[in-house]
């Protein structure tokens, strides 16, 4: 799996390089021979590598289910596309400042003609900057932290962006073959066009809600079921959930991504919920019966390995809703009688949120090799090593998989590399905007 | 990555704003001649490699010491040596007009305007 996600990465990193690559093979001797011509060059490289690489993080953002197992997961997908983003938005940044200092060679008032020029094709340059710019500004929190549907509609400016900054690419473009631009803006377009499209008309599968279940008084585990083809999926992967139940106050007809906690064979899926934003705490009261689509499933949180005769020991931490991948692959493990030796280190604030602890008992009953340890902070502050080394002393030698808020993840992450787990041997799957 | 591409932002914005200040307040450093005026006849004379001269946009330019600099050879130049050439530098022989980085070099090279009567 490693070499398929490794070759994966190399595909996407080399359609990303080779406009660049092409273009500098363009270049001669003396297109290096002053100050001004060598940042000439590095302006003219900068300002194609930058929208190569938009491209590609355009390419990426498609959501197929199964084109992000790979990478690894969607979440993974996901983070080389905030890398590639990132890298194409200081690029850009670069490219007229370096095109400006390069003209200054010739006069100050080459440089700033260079920059504001009626020329459609810097006309167009510039909407193609400032549209970046709009649409990166929630993503780096320049604002502080966006609200979720606000930094979602301001993502969709970055196809203004693609669109000005190829025509301004192809105004001005020179000697790269143009059929370059053209297979990198096709998969742009239909990455583009399969989200918007195809995944709106037919990729969400309809189901409808039958039952609906309190674990705690802020979390709802929602039943659902499949009104035409039930979800293929693995245990701990996750869906985009749209609800639209009328008399929802917030987020309907807004996709969110919540992870199964269904075992993969059951009739309905199960999803649960807790209320931590606007839609999730709608949702909490949504109607029976009411319809909803889903869309996936994705992720890769366990390996294909888990459901193997002989599974290897496992760690799991798990901190309040971080449950829900483990619960559904106990569920799963239970349901099916498959060896699993897991041990489970559940943080949560109090009793009162400890989120199915009787069933989580009850099915680590039925799996011998397994444990259950519920870590409570107000009795135990953070997790620590002690708790870890307590109850389970061979964690050392465990592939750990974590899940919860992000200072519990990134807790534990240094615990278990001080503790001598090998980085490469510690899970995670967290959501980010960057 | 957030603090690199706010540093980034704010450097971009501080450089353009640098760039435009430093251009408002500096004094006109090229002294273009607008003031002799020539006809398209005597403008024709010039029309050789080492000696040549073009009008483009009414105005009249000598490239003879541009000419060895152009990132074009020298054979791209020259055929526009004597004549009015405004077409040669919108176009570029393939239809691309020269940067603006490009047009303000000329105004170094300008040496008057075209008698147009």
């Amino acid at each position: 799996m490693q070499l398929v996600n490794r070759f994966s990465k190399t595909i996407v990193w080399t359609l990303a390089i080779l406009p660049g690559l092409i273009a500098l093979t363009h270049f001669t001797g003396t297109d290096f021979s002053t100050p001004g011509s060598l940042l000439n060059i590095l302006g003219r490289l900068t300002g194609i590598w930058g929208l190569s690489f938009l491209l590609v993080a355009a390419i990426l953002c498609c959501r197929v289910p199964g084109f992000d197992q790979p990478f690894g997961g969607l979440t993974k997908l996901w983070s080389l596309h905030h890398r590639l983003g990132a890298l194409s938005f200081l690029l850009l940044l670069a490219h007229p400042v370096l095109l400006a200092l390069a003209a200054t060679e010739i006069s100050l008032a080459a440089a700033v003609a260079t920059l504001f020029s009626t020329q459609s094709s810097i006309i167009w340059g510039w909407l193609a900057l400032l549209a970046l710019m709009v649409f990166m500004a929630p993503t780096f929190d320049f604002f502080g932290q966006p609200e979720y549907q606000h930094w979602k509609w301001l993502h969709r400016l970055s196809g203004m962006t693609v669109l000005f900054a190829l025509i301004h690419a192809l105004m001005l473009n020179r000697s790269l073959p143009i059929s370059i631009w053209a297979l990198l803006a096709f998969l742009a377009v239909a990455a583009i066009s399969y989200r918007w499209l195809f995944s709106r008309w037919h990729g969400q599968k309809n189901y409808r809600v039958n039952r609906i279940e309190h674990p705690a008084n802020n979390v709802v585990e929602l039943s659902l079921e499949p009104v035409d083809h039930l979800l293929d999926y693995a245990p701990g992967q996750f869906v985009y959930l749209t609800a639209y139940d009328s008399a929802l106050t917030n987020g309907r007809g807004e996709d969110h991504p919540y992870t199964l906690t269904s075992a993969p064979d059951e009739p309905a899926l199960r999803i649960a919920i807790k209320a931590l934003g606007d839609a999730s705490h709608a949702i909490q009261s949504i109607a029976l019966n009411s319809k909803v689509k889903v869309e996936g499933p994705y992720g890769r949180f366990f390996p294909d390995s888990a459901s193997a005769p002989e599974p290897e020991p496992e760690l799991w931490i798990a901190g309040g809703i971080g449950i829900s991948p483990f619960l559904g692959r106990l569920r799963h493990c239970a349901k099916h009688h498959t060896k699993l030796n897991a041990h489970l280190i559940y943080c949560v604030q109090d009793e009162a949120r400890l989120l199915f602890g009787e069933e989580l008992s009850r099915l680590m009953r039925s799996l011998p090799e397994s444990r259950l340890h519920v870590h409570f902070f107000y009795k135990e502050g953070p997790l620590n090593r002690e708790f870890i080394e307590t109850h389970c002393p061979d964690f050392v030698r465990r592939k750990a998989y974590l899940c919860g808020p992000i200072p519990l993840t990134n807790t534990s992450r240094a615990l278990l590399i001080q503790g001598g787990v090998a980085p490469k041997h510690i899970v995670t799957e967290e959501f980010n905007l960057l | 990555m957030k603090q690199t591409a706010f540093a980034a932002f704010i450097a971009f914005w501080t450089a353009i704003v640098t760039l435009l200040s430093v251009h408002s307040l500096m004094p006109d450093a090229i002294a273009a001649d607008t003031e002799t005026v020539y006809t398209l006849e005597q403008v024709a004379a010039h029309n050789k490699v080492d000696d040549c001269w073009m009008v483009i946009q009414g105005r009249v330019y000598d490239f003879s010491s541009y000419i060895p600099s152009h990132p074009a050879p020298p054979g791209v130049m020259t055929p526009w040596c004597g004549t009015e050439a405004t077409e040669g530098m919108m176009t570029k022989g393939y239809g691309r007009d020269h940067s603006p980085a490009a047009w303000e070099m000329m105004a170094s090279h300008q040496i008057g305007t075209l008698n147009d009567e």
